[in-house]
């Protein structure tokens, strides 16, 4: 029998990033279709992140995406790209809107980008935010005229002459039928409906018609003169999309062992509803389902998850802003740099000896005040005469923290159920096989209090690390 | 109180018996490997550029492509009539003369790619070029090796913070740490330690199994490695820059310590040079080539030369003109040098690269990068290359 806390629990650790005890015992007596709604509804507004802005002069034709190649704006735009990861992190941690950048986090990972170019970067996410509870189909169209995915996928240089497979061959492969429901020559037909689809000087769409093949194509079982929406369209059509997306959706989000009668179901309606994403998220938080026993505590965070979880639950913070992308590269997962277009794959290739040790010890350094000892591997774009001067180096490693919610939290209850208790918050897989006596020792050999102490042993714990 | 302990144990193993590789039991330990040999892989980021490295002194278009950067006597030492090593790469040119190093052209794989991301990510997990694969060549060979029944995380070891793709198989990955006391310090943490001690396989849940099989595993091979790491103590000097000398001398004192790992794994980085070339890679070959001088002595004076293989490699080499940075940018093929006491064709393996015979101002591959690899699994690590590597790609005599 799950409890009603460990259901909420659940609930906000898969839709958001969990929350906190004081929270969670706010929810206790509401029903799970209204916080469900409330969930939703907090969602339903939402801003665009603004932090870089534009970064050409207006009306400047000469300095464009096109010219964004020299190396010296390369290296300041990937800085850029690491203070918008930060940015991001810290909405995930503080917005209302937990479930709008849960989605937008998933829709990073499905339509996965890498350029050196950072506002475009943000053009996208903002893109991503925009359609992260709307219509995938939109979203799709929209994602194909992105300047970002666009030079990713060098669509820059798919032309009438030369076409270039590489968007025709990730858009169905990646992002919408998957291996086996098209051919190769379905790629190169396709290829050729989307030439000319570019990003001008200003780094923004456009389509160029000189380099558009407007020639018949031999497409999926049809023919005609298609444009690149065409094609979006007629894959679109196809129930394939619908099973491929709700897999992927249905592993991150409920199980990543897949049922699949319970995806073919869930499927149909998307399918049905023309690809309302917010439909289909609704229909897994309100089935009874999703808070089977075998559905909790299933699967390992992602890093990104993680980092936000401890900086909802106790705060988590860096003095030195480097330090918590050191975390994420010591992690392996790395907001705005993706390891391919194929994106991260989740579940246990987040774990081998080096990164479970990383995960199983943040706890400690945030209670011993150490810095980290991880250093992550230079970016080969830097050269390691020329590194970070010093001052940028100040404090790096070092993860604060601020335990004082969730003492007030645990400080009432009788020290004889107190551990229980906590493992109740913190643990959501079974806990019958954990050694309490592990949890009640001084084990950091700190004066910090037993409380504190306790909490952090159980988030050392690698049950901590299964939401 | 482990320390005096392992500081005792450490003296007792005379130095004669140091010196012909004894561990501190006072047996010989070979690697773990079905050959008895072990290989050493050197990751040169960015894109190391290789004809920078290997120099066709005498052909003019390379120096018509390169009118500055293009290198000189000065800079060079004459390997053949042909060919010079830029010369800051003097010890691979001792290492060539002495018939210890053999380099490998025009290696590559079809339709390149030349972001530095998805380049040395196919290097890594060894993929086609269209193809996404989540695990790495020699994490696949732990795989591969007994089925990854028997495989131990320290079976392959790389000296890092983070484990890279290469190591990370589907079902075995291996252990990256940077210092040995460091792994082991961080392992003392009572609530892991004690997690560890009491794992019990548990089919209830498998993922609970997962983390902590894999926390068993890792608690066995930091208490592995740092009893392996102590008893040989280099006293060679190693070059300072950037961690790379460092890391070569752990490697070195592992092996002479009777660590049984059959892979080792290190990156040296800074090879991205599209601005002011001569300067930043001639410090960057300096430091590979000093760090790989002290790194082979300490092996020939404890007689681990013969039993290892060292392959570098880069995820791209550079294009063939420079730019007008005094730089070179991303390009395609490269060469590879493999160094060891015994190999089977020391020397230039295949022909220098061809200047003529370019696609679009690139060279052109010749030797698939896995054909490297498949070689190296089979001749130096015993196994089966199609297990790891999915098809068969012929292996090459070097070795």
């Amino acid at each position: 029998m799950v409890s009603k806390q460990k259901k909420i629990q659940h609930l906000f650790l898969r839709a958001g990033f969990g929350e906190t005890p004081e929270r969670i015992n706010s929810l206790l007596n509401t029903s799970m279709s209204s916080i469900v709604e409330q969930l939703f509804a907090d969602s339903q507004n939402y801003q665009d992140m603004t932090y870089l802005s534009y970064p050409l002069p207006q009306d400047d034709e000469e300095k464009g995406a096109g010219n964004l190649k020299i190396l010296a704006q390369f290296i300041k735009s990937y800085k850029e790209r690491e203070e918008l990861n930060t940015e991001w992190i810290s909405r995930m941690a503080t917005t209302p809107g937990v479930l709008r950048e849960k989605m937008t986090f998933f829709w990073h990972n499905h339509f996965a980008t890498s350029t050196p170019f950072a506002y475009l970067m943000q053009v996208q996410n903002n893109t991503l935010r925009e359609y992260a509870l709307g219509n995938f189909s939109d979203m799709l169209h929209a994602i194909a005229k992105d300047p970002a995915m666009i030079i990713f996928l060098n669509n820059q240089q798919n032309k009438k002459a030369h076409p270039n497979e590489n968007f025709a061959r990730e858009v169905m492969e990646l992002f919408t039928l998957g291996v086996g429901n098209y051919t190769e020559d379905d790629i190169k037909e396709s290829a050729r409906a989307f030439t000319g689809w570019s990003v001008d000087r200003r780094g923004e769409y456009q389509f160029n018609e000189n380099q558009h093949d407007d020639g018949d194509k031999q497409f999926l079982g049809q023919k005609g003169d298609f444009n690149g929406d065409d094609i979006l369209n007629i894959i679109l059509s196809k129930k394939e999309v619908s099973v491929f997306v709700t897999t992927k959706i249905y592993r991150e989000f409920v199980n990543p062992v897949v049922d699949t009668n319970r995806v073919s179901q869930l499927a149909e309606s998307f399918y049905q509803s023309n690809y309302d994403i917010s439909a289909l998220m609704k229909q897994i938080f309100t089935s009874d389902w999703f808070y089977d026993e075998e559905n909790i505590g299933a699967k390992v965070c992602s890093p990104v998850e993680l980092i936000v979880r401890y900086k909802k639950l106790i705060n988590v913070d860096t003095p030195n802003p480097k330090t918590i992308l050191d975390l994420q590269k010591g992690l392996s997962q790395v907001l705005f740099f993706p390891p391919n277009v194929a994106g991260w794959k989740g579940g246990n290739t987040w774990i081998d000896s080096s990164s479970l040790m990383l995960r199983l010890t943040i706890p400690m350094y945030v209670i011993k005040g150490e810095g980290m000892i991880v250093k992550a591997k230079p970016h080969p774009e830097e050269n390691p005469n020329d590194m970070q001067q010093e001052d940028e180096n100040a404090g790096r490693g070092k993860i604060t923290a601020d335990w004082t919610a969730l003492n007030t939290a645990f400080s009432n209850v009788p020290e004889d159920v107190r551990t229980e208790k906590m493992l109740d918050y913190f643990i959501q897989c079974d806990t019958s096989r954990i050694d309490r006596n592990l949890l009640k020792i001084n084990w950091a050999k700190t004066d910090t209090n037993n409380l504190t102490l306790s909490m952090a042993a159980i988030m050392s714990l690698p049950e901590f690390q299964l939401i | 109180m482990r320390n005096s302990a392992l500081a005792s144990a450490s003296l007792l193993v005379p130095g004669f018996l140091k010196a012909f590789g004894m561990g501190k039991n006072g047996l010989y330990v070979p690697p773990a490997s079905t050959t008895g040999k072990r290989l050493v892989v050197i990751q040169l980021s960015g894109g190391n550029d290789g004809l920078n490295c290997v120099v066709p002194f005498r052909n003019d278009l390379y120096y018509r492509a390169r009118p500055t950067l293009g290198l000189k006597d000065d800079d060079l030492i004459k390997i053949s009539d042909e060919v010079a090593l830029n010369s800051n790469l003097e010890a691979l040119a001792n290492f060539y003369n002495s018939g210890n190093m053999a380099i490998i052209n025009s290696v590559g794989y079809p339709n390149p790619n030349r972001s530095h991301f998805r380049s040395m990510d196919i290097w890594q997990s060894a993929s086609d070029e269209n193809e996404y694969l989540y695990s790495g060549w020699i994490g696949r060979y732990l795989d591969a090796t007994c089925d990854g029944t028997c495989a131990k995380p320290y079976n392959a070891v790389e000296i890092d913070d983070t484990l890279s793709l290469s190591l990370k198989g589907d079902n075995m990955k291996g252990l990256a740490f940077s210092q040995p006391n460091l792994l082991y310090k961080c392992s003392q943490n009572p609530i892991i330690r004690g997690v560890a001690k009491e794992y019990k396989p548990n089919n209830d849940h498998p993922e609970v199994e997962y983390l902590q099989k894999t926390l068993a595993d890792t608690m066995e091979s930091a208490d592995y490695i740092y009893e392996h790491s102590n008893i040989f103590k280099s006293s060679r000097t190693y070059p300072g820059g950037n961690n790379f000398g460092n890391r070569l001398k752990t490697i070195a004192e592992l092996i002479c310590s009777g660590c049984n790992s059959s892979v080792y794994y290190i990156s040296l980085p800074g090879f991205d040079t599209h601005v002011g070339q001569k300067g930043q890679q001639s410090r960057a070959l300096k430091n590979l080539s000093d760090g790989l001088d002290a790194f082979c002595h300490d092996l020939k004076d404890n007689n681990q030369f013969d039993n290892t293989v060292i392959m570098t490699f880069s995820e791209f080499g550079r294009r063939v003109s420079q730019n007008a940075s005094g730089g070179t940018d991303h390009g395609t093929a490269n060469n590879i040098y493999v160094i060891g006491g015994k190999l089977a064709k020391p020397g230039m393996y295949n022909p220098m690269a061809d200047l003529q015979n370019l696609d679009e101002g690139d060279l052109i591959y010749n030797i698939d990068f896995r054909q490297v690899y498949a070689t190296m699994l089979e001749k130096v690590l015993g196994v089966d290359s199609t297990k790891v590597l999915g098809r068969k790609f012929d292996a090459l005599g070097v070795v």
